[in-house]
């Protein structure tokens, strides 16, 4: 329903008042009849404009009949109502007559002749029409010229003050931003909604002439431009002569702070902020084009941020997410935080250090196209086909019916993950890959035999990465080598080792590290069997988990038993990997030097079972590495039989 | 743990609740080849993903008919495929236009229905005939919820259906602008008149009712 | 996705069919599997009436659902001349066929469903279904699916190994007989011998199944109907639909 309410206009009382009685009652007078109306009306035909003398006479005789009606109106009222009318076409007849009486006569010519008169308005001459033409003439000339004078003054002034043009200025505008006229206003439009943003907050801008008294001034003495100008930082070289005003809650610098935090201490930052991007056109046209750079930003920023906060607060996480104010806290691993904080200030302090430099360019682009992506799943749906076929549903579900999904697989289309719980996973994928490099490089530091070689993969994606460790001996590479292929996954590793075993790891750096001193471990020891087998020793028996000591899960101490060719050296070794590595190797020989008979073994034979085991300071023993030593040893062995 | 309702019960259910969508909306309108690029410009100007390329498509439309015993009227159905594409077979259910004169468009009941690739020869069986056939080759937009398409209807040698040598059947293209949506969105035609309007003059989509070319071959 | 079998369970004589479903229900949940939601299958048939003026004969649409498909509607068409032509399409389907009702008579009274519980046991999806027809208790059908095999052939042994060992059904050696080697017409017209054990499995097979165990406990019924003699309402349904429901069952006995 409208709120306009309907009035009635109308005539207090249909009939004049004729008299009032000393009672107060009123006396109407009656409605005309239809004659009196038409009387009346008759009355007002106009009979005098038929001619300048009949209208003279007119007036003659309407002032008379002013004073006959005067008269008449007092007294015989409604005596003759007609009387004005038949006066009126008397006098009409009359004129007929005598014109007709004229036109009779004058037909003769004999009493009367009817000459044409002369034109009287005619006789000026053609030399000052001349001359008045040309004086007008002259008269335009004169306008035109002194408007051209004043535009090419302004525009020397101009090219000499270098102040650019409003106009210009605006096309440049209209080139890169949207702008639409709105009455007298120009409006434009920063927002990302035509990208395929759904963020309620409005992102119109309002575009001005600058003053002239601004121009003569320095620019920062204007209120907008001041605002603008000096919350980017930038002075006003150049004052332009288009001036952007952009609502209050879009100005200033904003960016998004992420920082991924142990135990208070920083690990990682990183700031959105799409400043810097793209060209910079901000030379070829006005200073607006920082500003609405700016204003952009803030807008983009307040939209991740309000996406990331509303997706905090559904989310239902084991440990939940926690938002206050300008800040998003998400746990990522025990003890390991990450936090997201919008940061807008609206006053720029040149002084303030430019905010932490060392942010991490990684996650700073992923929320950038994080959202962005978003943006483009809101306007970019996919085409049917064929074309009859209806909008909206994705390709996958448009083959779910006649393929005959599955409930599981229709189930999984519905689900989709959102941006924190993307931006969880990459920081979480972040910090597991830190993690992994900095186990495997402190490995490598600390073994230095058999050396380890850890090759990551250039291409990962956002929360996957890939590392192959390769682990040879120095000088020993062609007898063995040891590889595994680590997954670096959100949460959790998995490695794939050459025997085909696979192996999931908890985010705990400490299971990497028993892992890579277990594959070590067994590292030397399939070396040393083959190395063993070059050098015609023969291998009695080998063991990768032997059981004692801390039992691992995914390794434990290995052994192996070697016997001399001709079989009367041995040697074993032992390597334990808990919490080093340790390598223990004893000699034993046969036959037995130490043998003598005793009542219970009286033969001589028995001396060639091999004596107890001695140990051998490994340490002291020549050579660079395990293998290097162990070949010393080995070849010691052989030659002192020989 | 709920039990499992039948698909015949989720039907109705989103029947009722008027969560399938089962009206068209349609306009209807021609241009000629020689104007078709302007048209394109204004298109890729007024809808939605203008970054890209327009979207092609080339169907062949096949209308099978089945004569129904208490009826003058046969029963309809299109069967639509992309050819040169993996796409299922769509078939469509159309039902009889109503021209009503307050609405902006025309609105008929719809009904899509994805298939596998037999349904030609399943509804040979249940009886039903070709009626007619054609390809249909051109571009597509959507502005929302609204689907545009310029279509050259290309006419079909029996037997010839992949021939590249099929010639066009008229020197114009057809338009159309339809949105199918659930019953009950009757703002969905102001949209539509709204969105035709900023096509004028270079093709006037209009609501065209069949029953009156009926005597037209 | 993977290789489904379709067993109807003897029925032992003097037990209920609540309490065998029980029974086996128990048997499986103390064997390890776990109880993981519910299913229907579901089929309704339309009749065409035959139209002996231009020759067609009476023809049989069958339009079925899976609740393990829920986004399918699935169709099969028996033409009176035992030829079977098969549609899987969206669950609008439904509402398309309604539109033939001139032409296609659904037959509600032979509308039939298999509705019960799913188990899982590993790779295997058990799932017990008892039969009801216009809410009369019909019998029991095992599902039977093996989810990391698409050919029967490769898995049957195992398949046929949990139907003895978990479920206590005597199943022989051979293929059951939906996966038996049948001739069929090639395109040429030729006929050929088809193995239908190394066929690639697809959820329409499952489907076929069903109908085609719906089709034996109809065919019970109304062979049942015409001994003891049913009411006088349903009995002339069961007359005009005898010859087409005789088609599809020859078409089964052609098959075993």
């Amino acid at each position: 329903m409208s709120n306009s309410v309907n009035i009635s206009v109308e005539t207090t009382c249909e009939n004049q008042i004729r008299e009032i009685g000393y009672d107060g009652t009123e006396l109407y007078q009656p409605p005309p009849t239809l004659s009196e109306s038409l009387a009346k009306c008759a009355a007002r035909i106009d009979f005098s404009k038929t001619s300048l003398d009949d209208l003279k006479k007119e007036e003659k005789t309407a002032a008379a009949a002013e004073e006959e009606n005067k008269d008449g109106t007092q007294f015989q009222e409604s005596l003759w109502p007609w009387d004005a009318v038949r006066n009126k076409l008397k006098d009409a007849l009359t004129e007929i007559c005598v014109l007709s009486d004229v036109i009779s006569i004058a037909k003769d010519k004999r009493y009367l002749v009817l000459d044409p008169l002369l034109e009287e308005g005619d006789d000026t001459k053609p030399i000052v029409q001349v001359y008045s033409r040309k004086k007008a003439i002259s008269q335009a000339a004169q306008v035109l010229l002194s408007g051209a004078e004043r535009l090419r003054n302004a525009h020397s002034e101009q090219r000499s003050r270098n102040v650019s043009d409003f106009h210009i200025e605006l096309l440049r505008l209209r080139q890169n931003w949207r702008l639409k006229k709105v009455s007298n206003a120009i409006i434009g439009d920063l927002s990302y909604r035509t990208a395929g943003s759904k963020f309620g907050m409005s992102g119109t801008f309002e575009v001005t002439k600058a003053e002239e008294a601004s121009d003569d001034d320095s620019a920062s003495t204007s209120t907008t431009s001041s605002s603008t100008a000096t919350n980017n930082g930038m002075q006003m070289k150049a004052s332009s002569a288009l001036r952007v005003i952009v609502p209050a809650e879009l100005q200033g610098v904003a960016y998004i702070k992420v920082i991924t935090q142990k135990d208070q201490e920083d690990l990682c930052t990183a700031q959105v902020n799409l400043m810097g991007h793209g060209p910079n056109i901000t030379a070829q046209v006005g200073v607006w084009q920082k500003t609405l750079e700016f204003a952009q930003n803030v807008l983009f920023c307040k939209e991740l941020f309000a996406q990331l906060a509303r997706e905090a607060i559904q989310l239902q996480a084991p440990i939940p997410h926690v938002v206050i104010g300008n800040q998003i806290r998400a746990t990522l691993l025990p003890n390991i935080q990450l936090i997201i904080s919008l940061c807008h200030s609206t006053t720029f302090d040149s002084n303030q250090p430019a905010p932490i430099n060392d942010h991490d360019h990684v996650l700073e682009h992923s929320l950038h196209q994080l959202l962005r992506e978003v943006h483009y799943k809101n306007s970019h749906h996919p085409f049917p086909h064929p074309a009859s076929a209806p909008l909206g549903p994705t390709k996958k579900r448009m083959l779910a019916g006649p393929m005959a999904a599955d409930r599981e697989t229709l189930l999984d289309m519905t689900k989709s993950q959102t941006i924190l719980e993307q931006i969880i996973a990459q920081a979480q994928h972040i910090f597991m890959r830190k993690r992994t490099q900095y186990v495997l490089d402190t490995l490598a530091r600390d073994v230095k035999d058999p050396q380890i070689v850890s090759h990551w993969n250039a291409m990962n994606s956002p929360t996957m990465s890939c590392v192959k460790i390769n682990i040879v001996t120095h000088g020993y590479d062609a007898i063995g080598r040891t590889s595994l292929v680590i997954h670096v996954k959100e949460r959790s590793l998995k490695c794939i080792c050459r025997d085909g075993r696979v192996m999931r790891l908890s985010y705990e750096p400490q299971e990497l590290r028993d892992l890579i001193l277990c594959q070590i471990n067994s590292h030397q020891i399939s070396c040393l069997v083959s190395l063993a087998r070059c050098m015609a020793w023969t291998v009695l028996s080998n063991s990768n988990h032997l059981g004692i000591g801390k039992v691992e899960p995914l390794g434990n101490a290995s052994s192996c038993l070697l016997a001399s060719p001709n079989g009367d050296r041995m040697i074993a070794v032992q390597i334990r990997c808990d919490p080093q590595i340790d390598v223990k190797v004893y000699i034993a020989r046969s036959p037995r030097q130490d043998f003598f008979p005793s009542p219970l073994v009286p033969e001589k034979l028995w001396e060639n079972l091999g004596g107890n085991f001695k140990e051998v300071k490994f340490d002291k023993i020549e050579g660079k590495s395990f293998l290097n030593k162990m070949e010393f040893l080995m070849a010691s062995l052989t030659s002192n039989t020989a | 743990m709920a039990s499992v309702s039948s698909a015949r019960e989720s039907l109705s259910h989103a029947l009722n609740n008027r969560f399938l969508p089962n009206l068209e909306y349609l306009l209807q309108g021609s241009i000629l080849d020689s104007a078709v690029e302007h048209l394109m410009h204004r298109l890729k100007g007024l809808c939605d993903n203008v970054d890209t390329s327009p979207e092609t498509f080339h169907d062949l439309e096949v209308c099978m008919s089945l004569r129904q015993p208490n009826s003058n009227q046969p029963l309809l159905l299109r069967v639509r495929r992309a050819l040169g594409r993996d796409a299922p077979f769509q078939m469509r259910y159309l039902g009889q236009p109503e021209v009503d004169q307050r609405r902006p468009t025309l609105v008929r009941s719809c009904m899509d229905c994805a298939c596998t690739n037999g349904i030609l020869e399943f509804l040979t069986e249940m009886g039903f005939r070709l009626e007619f056939e054609y390809i249909a080759k051109g571009y597509m937009f959507r502005k929302g919820r609204m689907k545009i398409t310029v279509s050259k209807l290309i006419k079909i040698i029996p037997g010839k259906q992949q021939d590249m040598a099929n010639e066009p059947i008229s020197q114009s293209y057809i338009v159309e602008l339809s949105v199918v949506a659930p019953t009950g969105q009757e703002n969905v035609g102001e949209e539509m008149r709204v969105f035709a309007e900023q096509l004028k003059p270079l093709v006037q989509l209009d609501k065209i009712d069949y029953k009156r070319l009926g005597s037209m071959p | 996705m993977g290789v489904t079998v379709l067993q109807p369970y003897p029925m032992p004589e003097g037990k209920s069919g609540a309490h065998i479903i029980d029974y086996l229900g128990k048997r499986l949940l103390s064997l390890g599997a776990t109880h993981a939601g519910q299913f229907l299958v579901d089929c309704e048939t339309f009749i065409s009436t035959p139209q002996p003026h231009n020759g067609t004969p009476g023809r049989a649409v069958h339009v079925l659902h899976n609740s393990e498909y829920p986004a399918s509607t699935f169709s099969i068409i028996d033409s009176g001349t035992g030829k079977q032509v098969s549609l899987v399409a969206d669950s609008i389907f439904d509402l398309l066929m309604l539109k033939m009702t001139n032409t296609f008579t659904s037959k509600k009274q032979t509308k039939i469903e298999s509705r019960g519980a799913r188990f899982e046991y590993g790779d295997f999806v058990i799932k017990l279904g008892s039969v009801t027809m216009m809410e009369h208790f019909k019998g029991i059908l095992i599902e039977i699916e093996y989810k990391s095999c698409m050919i029967l052939a490769y898995c049957w042994e195992m398949i046929r190994e949990m139907l003895q060992g978990f479920l206590n059904i005597n199943v022989g050696k051979d293929f059951p007989t939906y996966f038996a080697t049948q001739t069929i017409m090639t395109a040429m017209g030729q006929q050929q011998l088809h193995a239908k054990h190394n066929d690639l499995y697809e959820p329409t097979d499952t489907v076929k199944q069903y109908l085609e165990q719906f089709t034996n406990y109809r065919k019970h019924v109304s062979m049942h109907g015409s001994l003891s003699g049913t009411s006088g309402i349903q009995q002339p349904v069961h007359m005009s639909s005898s010859p087409v429901m005789g088609a599809a069952g020859g078409l089964v006995l052609i098959r075993s």
